[in-house]
């Protein structure tokens, strides 16, 4: 058992280390890749991160309320078929004629309902996340592919316009978009009591409900949450390709390499809002970086693997304690 | 009532089997049987068993794909480079071993828990595919001399299947090794204050189950006489499922042998049994989700006393 002190350095280092691969590959693109700091580059990197950012958010709410243990504790796995299915709903409405309001109002709706079902699924029928979000995903998957008969749906409206165009100084209006949303979720998570509960939730589930906390509405809270930011992502998506299109199943597991990527970005090695904010630009730069410089996108993910085990490792050389599974 | 929840697995499965065999004559007939038992069971079951084990370690094995992939990878492109059947196969095997070592060199050498490590390998393992193959062409072995190796292979799918059963029987029912193992899954931290390598034996187990999702990755690639990447993955999440589904079986929710086979079962006939029955092709996805997903809601919403959130 480390003493204090030694634990804090340990994870200062492993903060560096985190730090240290973002600031390596930031300078290299830097250096390497012409027009990789140009203003309109780096924001066209936030919009081309606001998708996968919008649902590892979801995601970070999500094992922040259920424990750091990824196969016990919290974790969505429908946020992919999520953004799908709203994305279809979405691309469905504005093609058969309906405004983007309703569209809008509509797949958000279903990404609430996703969330419901999650929430109940874990919460009140004690199913283990991973297995109830992964069975449930299969059925969400399903109604898309009842939805689009898996294809391409296309519709176009001025929202999806405008949301996909570019706004105030010549940022893209998802850049915006995502920003927003972070700082909103960021504040919700850590500078309310809402925040803390969820944190004291998930870190010590019997603490918290023997200090009063209802751990079912805030696990259950987290899920909901989750989903609705599954079906923003949905919107954003619709509005970026101009419709829906089969495979949002390639999202899955990026997502959780987002999240868990974040989580060594914190001081304590928690899931944190910042920290998942910035996996997420890190494997946006990673892309647009590759682009720039002429490397293949087979690179990509690799690449993250390679981080991830190597970040996680750093951690686990560091910290000498055994992470459970 | 106190029963249902161990026994939600089985008796659904009897009311499926039931079901389908009424309402589709054909269900029961000897061809849909055999392709039954013969296609996508002996795959899944092959790959579940793999599964089963490192679960019952208490890890999970995210990449089984990937070395499902590796040895297909393997044994084709070592057979249109005109190589012998038989080293193409042990060069299939050799790949997919070494998936298994690298995922054992990150779990039991630089102490990366189970699910990070095999996530870290199924990404490398992407890239690894795309840059081989030139972005994710497939390797097709159509031209040239017939392959009788192909369909040796094929007829011997049920052996395959029944070998995997035999194999983890075996270790988790009667070795000494499956004592150890199953002793770390349930109390990692007591069997490591108990003297056991914890870390060692999870790395034992990734090298040897990837044994058996090398077998199922050959076995696909002589099904379809060719490799195409990252298909592998489609068998991730059944067998996850199939494995956890499995639990329900077990009185104290642990990966067991009886229940993955069930649950392989489960998915195999759910698949096969709604499209004889005439569910529209499009709904049957929902349809076989919503089935797997009644299992669950039966078994863990009707035992109030398991360990939940």
């Amino acid at each position: 058992m480390p003493l204090p002190s030694e634990r804090w350095s340990a994870t200062s280092l492993l903060r560096t280390g985190a730090y240290g691969a973002f600031a390596i590959i930031f300078l290299w693109f830097a250096i390497a890749a012409p027009g990789f700091l140009s203003f309109s580059n780096l924001t066209d990197v936030v919009q081309q991160s606001a998708i996968l950012g919008l649902l590892a958010l979801g995601m970070t709410l999500v094992m922040i309320a259920g424990g750091n243990n990824v196969i016990s504790g919290g974790i969505d796995l429908s946020l992919a078929a999520n953004l799908g299915l709203s994305a279809a709903i979405y691309a469905r409405l504005i093609q058969n004629g309906s405004d983007a309001m309703t569209a809008t109002v509509a797949a958000l709706g279903a990404g609430l309902a996703v969330g419901a079902v999650n929430a109940v699924a874990v919460v009140w029928l004690r199913i283990v996340p991973l297995l109830a979000t992964l069975a449930f995903s299969k059925i969400v998957n399903g109604l898309e592919f009842v939805l689009t008969k898996n294809s391409v749906v296309t519709a176009t409206s001025t929202a999806q316009d405008w949301l996909s165009g570019t706004g105030f100084l010549g940022v893209p209006e998802m850049a915006y978009g995502l920003v927003a949303i972070s700082i909103l979720v960021w504040l919700a998570v850590h500078a309310t009591p809402l925040g803390l509960r969820l944190h004291a939730v998930g870190a010590h589930p019997e603490a918290a409900r023997a200090a009063g906390l209802s751990v079912s509405a805030s696990v259950a809270g987290s899920y909901v949450a989750s989903g609705l930011l599954g079906s923003v992502a949905a919107i954003f998506s619709a509005s970026l390709v101009s419709g829906s299109s089969p495979g949002s199943g390639n999202y899955l597991l990026p997502v959780v390499v987002a999240a868990l990527l974040g989580v060594t970005f914190s001081r304590r090695q928690v899931s944190t809002i910042g920290g998942t904010v910035l996996a997420v630009l890190f494997i946006g730069l990673l892309a647009n970086g590759f682009q720039l410089i002429n490397i293949s996108s087979d690179w990509i993910d690799g690449v993250e693997g390679v981080l991830i085990l190597f970040l996680v490792g750093w951690t686990t050389f560091n910290q000498k304690e055994t992470l459970e599974s | 009532m106190k029963a249902v929840h161990r026994y939600g697995l089985p008796l659904t499965l009897a009311v499926l089997f039931a079901a389908f065999a009424t309402i589709s004559p054909s269900f029961l007939s000897e061809n849909n049987l055999r392709s039954l038992f013969v296609n996508h069971f002996t795959l899944l079951m092959l790959v579940s068993m793999a599964m089963t084990l490192v679960v019952a370690t208490g890890g999970i094995d995210l990449s089984v794909g990937t070395a499902m992939d590796m040895s297909g990878f393997a044994f084709i492109a070592s057979l249109s480079n005109g190589l012998p059947p038989s080293l193409a196969i042990v060069l299939g095997l050799v790949a997919a071993l070494a998936v298994g070592g690298f995922n054992a060199i990150l779990i039991a050498g630089i102490r990366i828990p189970t699910f990070l490590a095999t996530l870290g390998t199924l990404f490398i393992g992407h890239s690894i595919q795309q840059l081989a193959t030139g972005g994710g062409v497939p390797i097709y072995l159509i031209a040239g001399a017939p392959r009788p190796i192909f369909g040796d292979i094929e007829a011997a799918r049920p052996w395959l299947a029944l070998f995997a059963i035999a194999a983890v029987a075996i270790v988790l029912g009667f070795s000494l090794f499956g004592r150890k193992i199953v002793a770390e899954g349930i109390a990692p931290a007591v069997a490591r204050y108990s003297g056991l390598l914890v870390r060692r034996d999870i790395g034992l187990v990734m090298l040897g189950s990837t044994l058996l999702t090398g077998i199922a990755g050959i076995v696909l690639s002589a099904s379809v006489h060719s490799y195409s990447p990252l298909s592998g993955n489609a068998y991730l999440m059944d067998a996850i499922g199939a494995t956890f589904l499995g639990t329900t079986f077990h009185h104290h929710r642990r990966a067991n042998l009886v229940g993955t086979i069930l649950g392989v079962l489960l998915l195999s006939i759910v698949k096969n049994g709604l499209l004889l029955v005439g569910v529209s092709f499009y709904w049957q996805q929902v349809v076989n989700g919503t089935l797997i997903f009644t299992v669950l809601a039966i078994s863990f919403g009707t035992n109030r006393k398991s360990l939940g959130v």
